[in-house]
């Protein structure tokens, strides 16, 4: 794994305690893209109500947003092809990507 | 004591290039700032009158409307006025960052954006980051003085501390993930924060004026206002103690309470008045609106400017309205529902929420008091004595500690050390305070099921506020439910506070101009949320009084047309009234004399 690219649906804060209620895997999802960082992978997080700018200018996003309206967020890209749309990923999910960001850095390090 | 203090008129002696008038709603804060920049205007000073005090009655006050640019005031030289209206400002705001998105994004894109951008947060910001403009920035131009009058206390701290919070916060924010979503698109301007920070630390370039009256509740806000503006650094603060009265009959009864309360009110905040310059200003007979009335206050000494202010001479009666207890009668039978007490800061939410609880616990009823009055005059309203209410405070920071601890405990014990760090930075965003009180307001009209809830709601604007998320977190239950769950207090609330069976909203105002033009508009916000008033409440009406005193009677008269007013052109509903009443409010026995209409 490379890199990844969060497309978060218009949220005030990326953990989302800025809701009457909080979503718990919010912050998971906060705290796994920090450790993928840690990895040496690329992350790259945007917020329909901050950064509406990357949203307009990727093309694969405009394409699911025009069928999917705002439903189809979150979209996680890795490595440029989407992984995961209309939800955050679940705990086996996570631990999966941090498995293979571990390889991916390992395998880079032995080449 | 004995109390040193100058004509308000030498309060700009040496006056700084920066001027705030800061004070409990109510105080004539407003005036005093309008007559402030009038003076220095006509010194020859190019001076500007700032307004971000979200219900601003400058406009009533210097005969001019005023918008986001500054305007000359007509009948004076040198002097320009401007308001910086805080929703305005936040829609400016919001349509910077989504009008060039439009074309680019679909509909329901651009739909979710201008909603998370329609929150408390985004409107407290963007009036900041107007306000900062003129401290630092390119709006403090060429004047040679900037007044402005601000925003009651909490909100005025509020701002004034949030401008510390946030330069704090970009120093240390490492994460690189910001929470604080609307600021985003201002973080660039992070040095015109620090420098509006350092401005107000100066106190060859700023000077803060408290403004108060000699009376309890206010002059104990100007006293925390003081220390926690002292606490920020500010050091150059004054006191202008405004409606200083100096009877002509001191064995008028009317007179002699109005001059004792003067007296305990001065005795009890000695130590206060003696630690900063102080300044008064009398009682007038009559409101300071028009300029040559606002041209008197500062310019002619006291005892001309007493014939300076035109006295009213209308010999109209007020009409007979009917008193609290009749109100108690009529909402006693329901046994239960919500009760809201609304108007403008310093109208005495919280004494008629008291009275109005204590009246429904002796007709038997089941009474729950709260406030969410950041202020907190409630304890003092109610003194030892819970008249058979269950009273409970709804405190801004132990709502947010109780909030940030709660957030915390719902996290995996087993929590990475990173995501908690920052989970951490987003709970200490400005934003948490208002979700934490937002969400005990919502519980807290639930507890209405069950018996009578009687809530004295903060000041004007920030109770809009609290609608206002109200409504937008309503919207955003519909597109969040596939992700979170939400208490049933929450998704209930609006619902509540317009069902007419369960909540009723009392507009509480004082027989003056503004105050009664402020609960219109009140009134006029509310329609537009669909939450129909069910009563008025005229509060501390001297009308109804017999006095010989000349100033106090002269103020009673003047309160004739705006009682009309209410009960004529304002009012839906039923009118009540609350005569002016020689026994303090406090504890029982002085709640129950604003029940029963003798004095």
């Amino acid at each position: 794994m490379k890199s990844i690219q969060i497309y978060d649906p218009a949220m005030c804060c990326s953990t989302g305690v800025c809701g009457p209620d909080i979503d718990p895997v919010l912050p998971a999802v906060a705290g796994m893209l920090h450790q993928l960082a840690g990895h040496g992978v690329h992350v790259e997080r945007y917020n329909l109500a901050q950064q509406p700018v990357a949203f307009a200018r990727n093309p694969k996003v405009r394409a699911v947003l025009e069928t999917g309206g705002t439903a189809a967020l979150p979209m996680i890209f890795i490595d440029g092809e989407l992984e995961l749309q209309g939800r955050y990923p679940e705990q086996p999910e996570r631990a999966a990507w941090m498995k293979r960001a571990r390889e991916a850095n390992t395998a880079g390090v032995a080449e | 004591m004995v109390l040193h203090s100058q004509p308000v008129g030498r309060l700009l002696d040496g006056a700084p290039r920066y001027l705030f008038f800061t004070g409990k709603g109510g105080v004539g804060k407003t005036s005093i700032a309008s007559a402030a920049a009038l003076a220095l205007s006509e010194s020859g000073r190019r001076t500007l009158l700032v307004s971000t005090d979200p219900a601003s009655n400058l406009d009533e006050v210097l005969g001019l409307e005023l918008a986001r640019e500054a305007r000359a005031v007509p009948g004076a030289d040198h002097l320009f006025a401007l308001n910086i209206n805080p929703e305005a400002a936040a829609a400016a705001y919001r349509e910077k960052v989504v009008g060039p998105m439009r074309g680019m994004l679909p509909e329901a894109a651009l739909r979710e954006m201008e909603e998370q951008l329609s929150g408390a947060c985004t409107m407290e910001i963007a009036a900041f980051d107007e306000f900062t403009a003129f401290l630092g920035g390119a709006g403090a131009g060429d004047y040679d003085h900037i007044v402005f009058d601000t925003a009651p206390t909490g909100h005025t701290l509020r701002l004034m501390a949030l401008s510390q919070a946030w330069t704090t916060f970009f120093n240390e924010n490492t994460s690189g993930n910001s929470c604080l979503g609307p600021l985003a698109g201002l973080e660039k301007q992070r040095s015109l924060y620090a420098e509006a920070v350092e401005v107000l630390k100066e106190p060859e370039k700023t000077r803060v004026v408290l403004v108060s009256r000699a009376q309890r509740a206010a002059l104990r806000e100007a006293r925390r206002t003081w220390k926690e503006l002292g606490d920020l650094g500010i050091a150059n603060q004054s006191l202008a103690l405004n409606g200083w009265f100096e009877p002509a009959h001191a064995d008028d009864p009317v007179s002699r309470h109005w001059l004792e309360r003067q007296s305990r009110a001065i005795d009890e905040e000695s130590d206060f008045l003696r630690s900063l310059p102080l300044y008064r200003a009398p009682l007038l007979p009559s409101n300071l609106i028009g300029m040559d009335v606002l041209r008197a206050f500062f310019r002619y000494p006291e005892s001309a400017m007493e014939t300076a202010v035109p006295v009213n001479t209308a010999e109209a009666s007020a009409p007979a309205l009917p008193g609290l207890d009749e109100l108690a009668d009529r909402l006693a039978p329901a046994g239960r529902g919500v009760i809201l007490t609304m108007g403008k800061g310093g109208v005495g939410k919280t004494t008629v929420a008291a009275a109005l609880g204590l009246a429904l616990a002796e007709r038997g009823a089941n009474v729950r008091l709260s406030t969410t009055d950041p202020a907190a005059h409630l304890a003092d309203a109610f003194g030892d004595t819970h008249g058979g209410m269950d009273i409970e405070r709804i405190d801004p920071k132990a709502e947010t500690r109780a909030y940030v601890a709660e957030v915390l405990a719902q996290q995996p014990a087993d929590m990475d050390p990173d995501s908690r760090a920052l989970l951490e930075e987003d709970l200490r965003s400005p934003c948490t305070e208002e979700i934490a009180v937002f969400r005990a307001f919502a519980r807290t009209v639930a507890k209405g099921e069950d018996g009578f809830v009687v809530l004295d709601t903060a000041p004007t604007g920030h109770t809009l506020l609290l609608l206002d998320a109200t409504q937008s977190y309503h919207r955003e239950l519909g597109r969040q439910s596939r992700t979170t769950k939400h208490s049933e207090a929450i998704e209930k609330l609006l619902p509540r506070l317009r069902d007419p069976g369960f909540t009723r909203v009392l507009l509480v105002t004082l027989p003056e101009a503004t105050p009664v033009h402020e609960a219109a508009a009140l009134q006029a916000d509310l329609r537009r949320a669909e939450i129909e008033p069910y009563a008025w409440i005229i509060n501390q009406s001297m009308a109804e009084v017999d006095t010989r005193e000349p100033v106090l009677a002269a103020r009673g008269r003047a309160e004739v047309p705006y009682i009309r007013e209410v009960v004529d052109s304002h009012a839906a509903g039923p009118v009540y009234s609350i005569p002016w009443s020689t026994v303090d409010p406090v504890g029982r026995d002085g709640l129950a004399s604003l029940l029963r209409a003798e004095v």
